[in-house]
């Protein structure tokens, strides 16, 4: 198995505030990894650095070879490769639910519109919203709007997925259906790095849960080991407060 | 309900009732202080002065003349056409404010005693070619709201050919020639003399014309005690020279200042009227006397009158007994070896007179008739010489009255008699009329030795000009000669129709063409700043400091700026700084495009910033560039939240378009000013053009909220 997120040495400060100090982080090809850790930690800041919506403010972030740190790089080209799924859908509201799907394919001049429309109505009936090609944004609720997120990012066939706490935003009874999707993803192999508070998610699907606190990562490992043998006593409180509601 | 609002509606009556009392007892009760409107910038007539208070000839009048008769004055600058309204309007008590006497003038306003002579000349740049109405063909001249020089000027225009641009006051209006935008200006004589000579790089071309008078005035058929206390205390003013000493403070020259407070010994002639005679109370008056005293008081000298007869005059001048001479003395060559004379005060010449009853008005009709003269005049020279030529014969009087009485019994057909002497004798009853013009012209001036008190020749000239240019001359040559009527300049005919739909009617293409003006200006300021507000509204929500400094900076001057000033300062400053004019409708547009741009770029930018940032992060993580993200996602949903604020820009840019009347562009509000200036009818026409204004505003609204619909969902 070849890396195909390499993040060495990573810090970013906003301002004064220090939020990410010296990370260092691979993701392999296929591999599923999740980011757990209290509010605050840096776990999101690390994630979007990975497509550069935060700027390093130094160290490399390479993906694919690519380091995007480098102001040199073509950040577009290489998005183009990463999908995400925000915490708030994002969704385009001046758009119906076939062009969000449609709109980078056909602007990036992946596919003509044609294509794009079958594709999208394809990606549609995989999360399970055939029917809600012609519906607005608006009409949906959060589950059905994410699971369209999820399309849309899809649509660009993207090698790695990053998903920012996808689920948080969500009604409880819409958590599943969404999981569901993203479970589908990671048994097709997709690279996914996923911040998230399911930690029914971690166990089942992750491939390594890595533990961020602080602007660090402290603990890392298969769930098994970072559930069951937790070591970090800032871990072990966090899950302590976590799993027992 | 229904009682309920009879009942208010009752209140309301009687409220406003009581208002009318309350305000009626307002005016009662300080009744003493009247309130006069004037310009705010009519040097010399009232400007504010080095000190900012305000000063001139129309300000001391009234304060002198209120001083005489014992009333309490308060002058208000509010503006030519401003206090023309306000006197209309009752806010205001009367007017002083160079304001020209006309009969359109005359139907809504009183007028006191006219107090200063005027007339409209046009002036053109100091290097400028234009000499006369017919070079202005195609070009445009600058002119003042509601003044008589701009509707003398309006008058012109078909005739000659040339536009008019109209301005608020006279200080836009000379630097608009001045920038070269207009080739000339019309304006009342002495105040173009008086700007010109403080230095304004403008020359008067034309002599002046449509003359006429000054005049104090209030509301048609109000005030009468102020008028009456006016005139009085005018009369007064001319009487003990304050009148004088105030037009010689302004007019008067930078002159010789040891000649203040000296007496000067002037020699005159025993009896010599009009020009020298003592009345019944013997005292010597005539317009000689008259013209002195009234020059010494406005130059500040005083003098000593000797009626020591001409000859003696003359050689009492000589020896250095007396300073001057003043007898209605003619220059010839021969004196003026001796005798440096004055700029001539009076010409003279030989009239023939018959009369009143007789039919003879020619000099042909004389032939085979018999003429009286008068031994050794310069009228009986100048029949003996035309004598062959019409073939009459004369008869020799030896003294005036008998030669007039031999034409009034009919025994002679007429009689030559110089025309001071003859007017004279018709004022005082002579029942004789002069029927040619005035022969054998012969200039009468004010003498001193030669080379000497120069100083009071030169005041002598000086007041002369001044006393010419008050129309003080024309009063005394009136009072003697009884000919001069002040005029009543005449700028046409006035129109009877003033209600609403007369109004309409009369004025149709003018409002119709000032609409036109409004809505093209509109449309263009709308397009262009529309261009430039969403340009610089973008700059500022780029991710680039640099531009976002720009954008910022674009709309802190521009929308910190006042309309006005921003309008003036395109217009007037930046060919002064450049040299290179402006038309005033690209000045306009190019102030809407500025001003309403950097408004339209503020709530451009507002807007972009009020559409969700996540929006732009999922595009971008899409790998959308910058651009495409902005046109397909951030823009439509921005415009969504900007349209409210562009209908509300577009309604204040069309509003605003009547601001631009400042700098002449002759849009519905310059064009209502122009009609109120002409039939002071402010209440009916603003009440025109206000509806204009809403019905155009309402159409826009409506047009906008379907364009809305259209639109949006």
């Amino acid at each position: 198995m070849s890396a195909k997120i390499e993040v060495k040495n990573l810090v970013k400060n906003f301002g004064s505030n220090k939020v990410l100090k010296n990370i260092d982080l691979t993701v392999d090809d296929n591999e599923v990894v999740v980011i757990i850790g209290p509010s605050g930690s840096g776990k999101s800041t690390l994630l979007r650095t990975l497509n550069k919506l935060e700027e390093p403010t130094s160290g490399t972030v390479i993906v694919d070879g690519i380091n995007i740190a480098d102001p040199k790089t073509d950040m577009n080209k290489v998005r183009e490769n990463i999908g995400m799924v925000f915490q708030h859908f994002n969704l385009f509201n001046n758009l119906s639910v076939g062009a969000n799907i449609m709109l980078a394919p056909v602007e990036l001049k992946k596919l003509d519109k044609d294509a794009a429309d079958k594709q999208a109505k394809k990606l549609l009936e995989t999360v399970g919203l055939a029917d809600k090609f012609d519906a607005t944004v608006q009409s949906l609720s959060g589950g059905q709007q994410q699971r369209v997120a999820i399309a849309r990012a899809l649509a660009m066939n993207p090698d790695v997925m990053l998903f920012d706490e996808p689920t948080s935003a969500l009604d409880p009874e819409m958590v599943g259906d969404v999981l569901a999707v993203m479970k589908k993803l990671a048994k097709q192999g997709m690279t996914m790095v996923v911040v998230t508070h399911e930690m029914g998610f971690a166990k089942e699907v992750a491939d390594r849960v890595v533990f961020v606190a602080d602007g660090k990562i402290l603990e890392q490992g298969t769930p098994e080991a970072m559930f069951d043998h937790p070591q970090n006593p800032r871990l072990q409180d966090f899950l302590d407060k976590v799993l027992n509601v | 309900m229904h009682k309920r609002m009879q009942k208010s509606f009752f209140g309301i009556i009687i409220l406003g009732m009581m208002l009318m009392c309350f305000s009626i007892f307002a005016t009662k009760a300080d009744a003493k202080t009247y309130e006069i409107g004037t310009d705010v910038t009519y040097p010399p007539f009232e400007f504010a002065n080095d000190h900012n208070k305000y000063v001139g000839i129309d300000i001391d009048i009234i304060n002198a003349v209120a001083k005489e008769e014992g009333f309490k004055v308060e002058t208000k600058q509010v503006g030519f056409n401003g206090a023309v309204q306000s006197v209309q309007s009752g806010q205001l008590d009367g007017i002083i404010a160079g304001m020209t006497i006309t009969k359109e003038r005359q139907a809504k306003f009183d007028f006191g005693t006219p107090y200063f002579k005027t007339g409209v000349v046009m002036a053109v740049g100091k290097n400028s070619k234009i000499k006369s109405f017919t070079d202005l063909k195609g070009k445009k001249v600058a002119i003042k709201t509601g003044t008589a020089a701009a509707q003398y000027a309006t008058s012109l225009k078909k005739k000659y050919g040339f536009k008019t641009v109209t301005f608020d006051d006279s200080d836009n209006m000379y630097q608009d020639v001045l920038t070269g935008n207009s080739v000339a200006c019309f304006e009342d004589q002495p105040v173009m003399q008086y700007a010109i000579n403080q230095g304004m790089k403008l020359k008067i071309v034309t002599k002046a014309a449509n003359t006429g008078w000054y005049g104090f005035a209030v509301k048609k058929g109000t005030h009468s005690e102020l008028i009456k206390m006016f005139n009085a205390g005018f009369a007064k003013i001319k009487a003990n020279g304050t009148y004088n000493k105030i037009v010689g403070k302004y007019l008067g020259s930078k002159l010789n200042p040891a000649l203040k407070g000296k007496t000067f010994t002037i020699g005159t002639d025993v009896t010599f009227p009009p020009f020298e005679f003592a009345n019944s109370n013997n005292q010597y008056i005539g317009i000689d006397i008259d013209i002195l005293k009234n020059i010494a008081q406005e130059q500040g000298f005083k003098v000593n009158i000797k009626p020591m007869g001409f000859n003696g005059s003359l050689q009492a001048l000589e020896s250095g007994q007396i300073d001057g001479m003043i007898a209605g003395m003619s220059i010839t060559p021969a004196r003026e070896k001796k005798i440096d004379f004055s700029d001539p005060y009076f010409m003279s010449g030989v009239v023939m007179a018959t009369s009143t009853k007789g039919k003879i008005t020619k000099l042909s009709q004389l032939r085979g008739k018999k003429v009286a003269i008068k031994t050794g005049t310069a009228g009986a020279q100048y029949a003996n010489s035309i004598k062959k030529k019409y073939g009459f014969k004369t008869t020799t009087f030896d003294d005036s009255n008998n030669m007039y009485q031999d034409v009034l019994t009919g025994n002679s057909a007429a009689c030559f008699e110089d025309q001071p002497v003859m007017q004279y004798a018709i004022k005082k009853g002579t029942k004789l009329q002069i029927v040619t013009k005035p022969a054998v012209r012969a200039p009468y001036a004010f003498a001193v030795k030669k080379g000497q008190n120069a100083a009071l020749l030169a005041a002598f000239n000086a007041g002369l000009k001044d006393l010419k240019a008050s129309g003080t001359y024309d009063d005394i040559t009136a009072k003697y000669l009884g000919t001069e009527n002040k005029k009543v300049a005449d700028n046409g005919k006035d129109t009877d129709d003033r209600s609403f739909v007369g109004l309409l009617k009369q004025n149709k293409d003018a409002l119709v063409s000032g609409f036109a003006e409004t809505m093209w200006l509109t449309v263009v300021a709308i397009i262009f700043a529309t261009v430039f507000g969403v340009l610089v509204g973008l700059l500022g929500a780029v991710p680039n400091k640099f531009c976002n400094g720009l954008s910022s900076t674009l709309i802190y001057i521009f929308r910190g700026m006042p309309l006005l000033v921003l309008a003036l300062f395109i217009y007037t400053g930046i060919p002064s700084l450049t040299g290179q004019k402006i038309p005033a409708f690209v000045a306009g547009v190019l102030t809407l495009t500025l001003n309403e741009g950097a408004y339209i770029a503020a709530f451009v930018k507002g807007g972009i910033k009020a559409v969700d940032s996540g929006q732009m992060e999922a595009a971008r993580s899409l790998g959308l560039p910058f651009g495409k993200a902005m046109r397909k996602v951030i823009l439509p949903q921005g415009i969504k939240i900007m349209v409210p604020s562009f209908i509300n820009q577009f309604i204040i840019t069309l509003k605003d378009t009547s601001i631009l009347s400042i700098i002449g562009i002759l849009e519905l509000t310059q064009t209502g000013k122009i009609i109120i200036a002409r039939n002071l009818e402010g209440f009916k026409v603003w009440t025109i053009i206000a509806v204009i204004y809403l019905i155009v505003i309402t159409l826009l609204t409506w047009l906008s909220n379907w364009v809305q619909k259209r639109t949006n969902v």
